[in-house]
């Protein structure tokens, strides 16, 4: 029943025609959708994340990280993949951002032809964006269920090549901009705002401590699909294992240890590979769908989607792109920040971690590390479980920022056990 | 006059349903809570002791969604249950449990009233929901014992008469009050008392045929159930609808829920009217 209607007709005494004159009740025709339309998020898995170039998945092709969630996710809830309006996969790295590779993907996992596929490649937000762009098409109506991914394998591929860009470039100080590397703009946020290099090494540690403890107490074991690969040595014999454990933390490290570090980016700076995100291999998926199909189906509903926003910021400075992003999704969503009991923003430097001021509670890419079409989709995993695992009602947040200057952040909500 | 020191309570974002105090414990009350006005969001359930200076949280819990009804047991003083919006009761122990000892999901609407009956021998709970029905259960939440219809409009009201053992009123968004008798699962009368919603309805504690009702009209009426053609007595005067009566079980004053105001000195004079001397908080 709708308790807004049957309260507000409280607001009228019985029997007089005019409203008391202070009160006036208002329809306000707001944005939000009728329940049954909500874009729900049903389930999400994620493979661990391995250390790329020296991790165990190193001689991993993207598509079979990508097969591996994008069948578990099905299999967990018993969903056939022709129920699927579309698949949406973010990857940055692979040509194409890995169009012809998720395709691939998708036969290997047995999906059926009908069933399409497509990429995209926001950056460091493309998993994410993988998701935004799902959940667009429901609300618009057009599938009723779909599944977004994100994979990166920066083991077999890295950022070398800009691609072709116009020489009008050097005469454009903002389109230059977009050629500092990441470690650059670290450098830049930190000392912009003043963060030290005591600050990023003591918040890397923080994320190591949270990661190894997450790790510890069973709470990512849940999520993690156990991927079975080979792994080529040296000398060139193969072997093959099992990989279920995130392999970017290191339970052990101390203070010193990161103060130990030289700055990798500027010669007197203070972003080093210890308060940085690592480089690393992995992909998640997220099943999606608009409410009333995904009850009709009695699938479960473990979060909703409130409310999203992507901004763009200087791209010298890309690290604060949470710090407008967040906001921006808050509003949308009708929320504020202290309605939010867990934040998950992607550590892609302690810098611009410190300059957003948010806390998180599992350790992020620093520890973990950040596979970059990988990242959005994981980070949404990752809240949904923690979320979950706190068996309450409870707000989420998921931000990154992004190479070139942007920031992308999205509000969900665990409705409660 | 009335109070020099006001002791309060205050948590952000959750706004006050239900208020009982403890029939064990002096200074103890309970409140359920909503938020956003208990128009969507989750609830609060809060077990309070009032000290000499103010008024301390002992215990409190959230719930999935709001919670608009409060009811303590009469048989152990920590024993709760409470109403929500999700249609169901949930039976909560306020020394032990973090989690709700039962909870029970048969009304198919909000659940807006919960009392617990306090003929001793009973022990039983009703709960009164936006499903219109009426439901009786034993302490245990263990299933409704008996189902009561015919309310034609939501229920938002259902209280234990604390004389007539088995005898539940109930106030109606079909502008009804109804007297019930648990036992035979029928309903021995229906009062058409305003020409609007009736929120609340209450029993008078030191005459077992009065009973209060409050409506949306902004008035409140007593009515004797020995002859229900016209009240006995109808209070105006508030601006607002009448969210909840309470006859007072001393010194028969009336407390209304909507703005606070203290109506003392009501002793029912024999020609049956109200000697009223109404001061607002």
């Amino acid at each position: 029943m709708n308790r807004l209607k049957l309260i507000s007709g409280h607001l009228s005494p019985g029997g007089s025609a005019a409203p008391l004159p202070d009160l006036r009740s208002f329809d306000c025709g707001c944005a939000a959708p009728s329940p049954g339309d909500e874009v729900v998020v049903v389930h999400g898995r994620r493979t661990a994340i391995g250390k790329a170039k020296k991790g165990s998945f190193k001689d991993t092709t993207p598509d079979e990280l990508l097969s591996a969630v994008m069948t578990a996710v099905l299999k967990d809830v018993g969903l056939s993949p022709d129920q699927l309006g579309d698949v949406c996969v973010g990857n940055v790295l692979q040509p194409g951002a890995g169009a012809l590779m998720a395709r691939v993907a998708h036969f290997l996992s047995g999906f059926p032809e009908k069933v399409p596929v497509y990429t995209v490649n926001r950056q460091c937000s493309s998993g994410l964006q993988a998701l935004l762009n799902i959940a667009g098409s429901i609300r618009s109506g057009s599938i009723q269920l779909g599944l977004a991914c994100g994979v990166e394998s920066m083991s077999l591929r890295s950022m070398g090549d800009p691609g072709d860009l116009s020489s009008g470039l050097s005469a454009n100080a903002k389109a230059r901009d977009c050629l500092i590397p990441m470690g650059v703009t670290s450098e830049n946020v930190a000392e912009r705002f003043g963060v030290s290099r005591r600050q990023q090494d003591s918040f890397a540690l923080d994320s190591q401590i949270k990661a190894a403890r997450a790790r510890d107490s069973g709470r990512f074991d849940r999520e993690i699909v156990p991927v079975s690969v080979t792994v080529r040595d040296e000398s060139g014999r193969e072997r093959r294992l099992e990989v279920r454990t995130d392999e970017g933390i290191r339970a052990g490290t101390t203070l010193e240890d990161l103060a130990r570090l030289r700055p990798a980016f500027k010669p007197d700076g203070t972003t080093t590979a210890g308060n940085s995100s690592q480089v690393s291999d992995g992909a998640a998926a997220v099943l999606l769908g608009r409410r009333a199909a995904v009850e009709e189906l009695g699938l479960p509903v473990l979060g909703v989607l409130r409310g999203s926003a992507v901004v763009g910021v200087p791209p010298d400075l890309m690290g604060v792109g949470p710090a407008l992003a967040i906001p921006a999704a808050l509003q949308q969503a009708g929320l504020k920040v202290n309605d939010i009991d867990v934040f998950e923003i992607n550590e892609a430097f302690a810098s611009q971690v410190c300059v957003c001021v948010c806390e998180l509670s599992l350790g992020g890419a620093i520890a973990l590390g950040h596979p970059l079409g990988c990242t959005g989709a994981r980070q949404v995993v990752t809240l949904l479980n923690e979320l979950r695992r706190r068996g309450r009602r409870a707000f989420g947040v998921v931000s990154m920022c992004i190479g070139t200057g942007m920031g992308a952040a999205a509000v969900f909500e665990f409705p409660g056990p | 006059y009335l109070m020099t020191t006001m002791k309060v309570f205050r948590c952000p974002g959750r706004h006050g349903y239900a208020v009982e105090a403890s029939p064990f414990l002096p200074n103890r009350l309970a409140c359920a809570a909503s938020q956003y006005y208990g128009i969507t969001g989750s609830g609060s359930l809060f077990v309070l002791d009032q000290t000499e200076t103010g008024v301390v949280l002992v215990r409190s819990w959230q719930w999935g969604d709001g919670l608009f009804d409060v009811a303590w047991s009469e048989a152990n003083e920590h024993v709760l249950v409470a109403g929500g919006g999700d249609g169901s009761l949930q039976l909560w122990d306020s020394a032990n449990q973090n989690a709700p000892l039962k909870v029970a999901k048969e009304h198919t609407q909000e659940v807006y009233s919960v009392d617990w009956s306090q003929t001793r021998a009973e022990n039983l709970i009703a709960s009164g929901s936006w499903d219109r029905s009426v439901k009786v259960w034993d302490q245990n939440l263990s299933r409704s014992l008996v189902t009561l219809r015919g309310h034609e409009g939501v229920v938002y009201s259902s209280i234990w008469s604390p004389h007539i053992p088995g005898c539940i009123a109930s106030a109606s968004g079909d502008g009804t009050l109804r007297v019930w008798d648990v036992k035979a699962a029928a309903c021995r009368l229906a009062v058409p008392a305003h020409k609007a919603e009736i929120l609340s309805c209450d029993w008078c504690k030191y005459d077992q045929n009065l009973v209060a009702t409050g409506s949306v009209d902004c008035s409140v009426c007593v009515w004797d159930l020995r002859n229900v053609t016209q009240p006995v007595n109808q209070l105006l005067g508030h601006n607002y609808a009448i969210r909840r009566v309470k006859p007072a079980k001393a010194n028969e004053a009336l407390f209304d829920g909507n703005s606070l105001t203290l109506m003392s000195d009501l002793p029912l004079s024999p020609d049956g009217r109200f000697q009223q001397n109404i001061q607002s908080v």
